[in-house]
């Protein structure tokens, strides 16, 4: 029975081509740009959370000053940190490893080449050390470790040692840092983050001595304990620290940040821009929708006849009604398919196109994007097809005969 | 010609449903595309706005990848010193920004103080700044914890309290004395900034020499952009940096202004590209409309070929047509598209920006009426040309 409804609503369809083909145009342009953009921005969106897997969730920055972006913002604030903060912040219930870092800016001298990076002064002992490798800080991939004992040795990242200076640093060169010289130990992977490959690790010794720094630090990186609610202990943090500090709550000089809470705002604002791009081209949809419904209008007037005979020889209201929605159905389905099909390829040109530009972008297209452009169409064709629908099985079959268009 | 236009109404009214449908089409696709223009220009007008009052006379040195200045504090007296050296330069000023902890007697919040100098470069920062002094007086030449606030601050939008000239504020346990008021700038930032002079502002900061960014002033006989070329080349060497490899960037306030244009330029043209997807299946809308019509008052054709009319003449009754309700869904279009951007405009206006405002130039409203007549007419042309090619006796007796 059901079968039938749909090879009738086929053969309609067919019998109109031009106009099938032409409302059909008018949702698969609007599917293509909607399936284009999501996919790109998702794309976006998976590789930037997966540079922050890399760095992993369970580590909280805690930088003085109002809440700004990441270490860096260390110096637009004349608060500070100290020592004791840091130690404080060690013993705190589902805290793993507490420690301080002293993060500043330096000139690097490398045969008589100048550039500025971000250096960071870090504990050396070995429990530290271990602790720095667990949250992704410290991947060596040449040259070893700090130890203990080190002073004015350097652990450099991979885009400073070769993509920076004309002649590649390699292990026991020597570098100046801020007229200082420093000799290198290691050289980090490549992370494949722009922060972590441009920075320069030394002993924190060095670092308060260089910086003149003799008794704060700029940021303490902590490790949550496996386990542990990120979110309490985030706020564990702020008490204690508020307490430590003597100010009161929604006035801290401080602020405590979690990696999982950086790639949520950095979610958000994407999500912002996605849902800007996407909001605009589904306009184009609107528009294919009324275009379907127009169509449909139009088949419905012009079968009055039709319907007169369908229903004089005992069809129900409600099968003319189905007739109808199951053509819009399918005139929405059909357009999202090809828009599935032209979306896809329009994704892989920008992809091939940003490879042109060396920038990777690789467009995601998830299961729920496929079955979700497909049920959108359809729903847009069913829906614009509603009112036309009933109309058709409104109509009298004694008037439906009768008129003759 | 009237003729043609009465018939082409007439035939247009005749089915109403359908009509309003494909205008539908196509003023949704008009709406999106003068909104989101009128509030791209009203943005950029804003923005542009505050450049010119920069005069085209400057030259800023900011260090590399900061947003005008807010970052590293690389510079030092000595560099103000180099720049003002240059050849061409007429006067060079430096000012420090930073975001500060600031506190009344009963609030603590966190703005922008801006150390401003009080020599005789001052004249050149205020003569890039729009503001003016709205209440007491501006900062001078040994005043030492004085402060002017942002309009913000003193009408007690960003403290609870007003704050007064005469009264107290903290800056990082400090006080100053608040003398006073600079006008309404239109954003949040700058209207709830503090303005104090450089020396204090180093004091305050414990950096005795450093500078955000630096201002120049070139004089009037001097080319801007190659004075900015000496400027790098002299500040390379004092800073023993090779070309490319600097750590500050030198810019003229037209270049600046132009990086601004260019990036909005972008912006706009990626939305609008998207809209105008819209405008495409509106179009596409039409055209439907037109076979449609065609196809119905096939007969109708016949008997107007019978009795004398040329092809032309047909074509040209659906080609008005089609162009008609392109028009139409265009004025329609105009007049939400409008709309819409005045309600984002008060939108924008309740968060505190009231600089930027909608701009309707007179071009966008006659571009996008002629563009959505455009639009009817391209789709209408294959419908009426199929309706002219009838031949008259197959029309009269089709169907």
């Amino acid at each position: 029975m059901i079968g039938d409804f749909f090879i009738l609503a086929l053969k309609n369809l067919r019998r109109r081509k031009l106009r099938s083909w032409l409302t059909v145009l008018g949702i698969f342009i609007g599917i293509t740009a909607v399936v284009t953009l999501i996919s790109l921005s998702q794309g976006m969106r998976d590789s930037i959370n997966e540079q922050f897997e890399k760095i992993g969730k369970s580590r909280i920055m805690i930088v003085p000053g109002g809440a700004f972006f990441g270490p860096m913002s260390s110096s637009a604030s004349v608060d500070t940190l100290s020592e004791r903060e840091a130690e404080l912040v060690n013993k705190i219930h589902g805290i793993e490893l507490a420690s301080g870092i002293i993060s500043d800016t330096g000139v690097i001298e490398y045969k008589d080449e100048l550039e500025s990076f971000s250096v960071w002064g870090m504990h050396t002992d070995s429990e530290r050390t271990k602790y720095y490798k667990s949250i992704g800080l410290l991947d060596i991939g040449k040259g070893r470790e700090f130890k203990a004992s080190d002073n004015h040795k350097a652990i450099i990242g991979h885009k400073i040692a070769y993509e920076t200076y004309e002649e590649d640093i390699h292990v026991g060169n020597k570098i100046t840092i801020n007229g200082i010289d420093f000799n290198v130990i290691g050289i980090q992977n490549e992370i494949g983050t722009g922060m972590h490959d441009s920075l320069i690790r030394i002993p924190i010794e060095s670092a308060r001595e260089l910086f003149e720094k003799p008794n704060n630090i700029d940021v303490i990186i902590a490790k949550v304990a496996d386990g542990e609610n990120i979110d309490d202990v985030i706020d564990e943090i702020e008490k204690v620290l508020r307490k430590y500090r003597d100010v009161d709550e929604g006035e801290e000089d401080f602020s405590v940040q979690s990696s999982a809470q950086t790639i949520e705002q950095l979610n958000g604002i994407l999500a912002m821009v996605q849902g800007v791009l996407v909001g605009i081209a589904a306009i184009s949809l609107l528009v294919g929708g009324i275009g379907i419904m127009n169509t449909m209008y139009t088949s419905v007037l012009e079968r009055r006849k039709e319907i007169g005979i369908i229903k004089s020889v005992g069809a129900r209201n409600s099968y003319v009604s189905l007739l109808f929605l199951i053509e819009s159905g399918m005139l929405g389905t059909v357009g999202g398919i090809i828009g599935l099909l032209l979306g896809y390829g329009f994704s892989k040109v920008a992809q091939l196109a940003a490879s042109m530009f060396d920038v990777s972008l690789v467009p995601s297209f998830g299961f729920s994007l496929i079955l979700g452009a497909l049920l959108f169409s359809f729903l847009i064709g069913a829906m614009s097809g509603l009112l036309p629908a009933r109309q058709a099985a409104k109509l009298q079959p004694v008037d439906a005969l009768r008129k003759k268009r | 010609m009237l003729d043609y236009f009465i018939l082409a109404v007439h035939s247009i009214t005749a089915r109403k449903m359908r009509t309003l449908l494909t205008m539908i089409g196509i003023f949704i696709g008009v709406a999106a595309v003068v909104s989101l223009i009128s509030i791209g220009q009203g943005l950029q007008d804003a923005v542009t706005e505050q450049f010119e009052n920069m005069g085209v006379d400057k030259i800023m040195v900011m260090a590399k990848g900061s947003f005008l200045g807010i970052g590293d504090k690389i510079f030092e007296d000595e560099d103000a010193e180099v720049i003002r050296k240059t050849r061409g330069v007429k006067r060079a000023g430096g000012m420090l920004y930073k975001s500060l902890q600031v506190s009344t007697r009963d609030e603590t919040k966190y703005t922008f103080v801006t150390g401003i100098p009080q020599d005789e470069t001052k004249e050149i920062i205020n003569s890039m700044s729009s503001f003016t002094i709205t209440h007491g007086r501006d900062l001078k030449k040994g005043d030492r914890y004085k402060a002017v606030v942002g309009s913000w601050v003193h009408q007690g939008k960003f403290f609870d309290r007003k704050v007064d000239i005469g009264d107290s504020i903290q800056v990082e346990g400090k006080k100053f004395e608040v003398i006073g008021v600079i006008s309404e700038i239109g954003n949040p930032q700058d209207d709830s900034q503090l303005l104090i002079s450089l020396d204090v502002a180093r004091d305050v900061l414990e950096e005795p020499d450093k500078l955000d960014i630096i201002i120049a002033q070139v004089n009037p006989e001097e080319n801007v952009e190659i004075v900015a070329e000496r400027m790098s080349k002299d500040l390379r060497k004092s800073r023993g940096y090779d070309e490319g490899d600097e750590d500050f960037t030198v810019q003229t306030s037209a270049q600046l202004m132009e990086s601004f244009g260019s990036i909005f330029a972008i912006i706009s043209a990626v939305l609008i590209g998207i809209a105008v997807i819209s405008l495409l299946v509106g179009g596409v809308g039409i055209m439907n409309t037109m076979y449609t019509s065609v196809l119905e008052r096939t007969p109708e054709i016949g008997i107007m070929k019978a009795i004398g009319a040329r092809n032309e003449d047909v074509f040209k009754i659906f080609l008005i047509e089609s162009g008609i309700l392109g028009l139409g869904g265009g004025i329609i279009g105009v007049i939400l598209g409008v709309g819409i951007s005045k309600l984002v405009e008060i939108g924008i206006h309740a968060t505190g920006v009231t600089f930027i405002s909608a701009y309707f130039s007179w071009y966008l409203i006659v571009g996008a009426l002629s563009f959505s007549f455009i639009v009817g007419v391209l789709s209408g042309i294959l419908p009426a040309m199929q309706a002219s090619k009838l031949i008259t006796v197959d029309a009269l007796r089709y169907e």
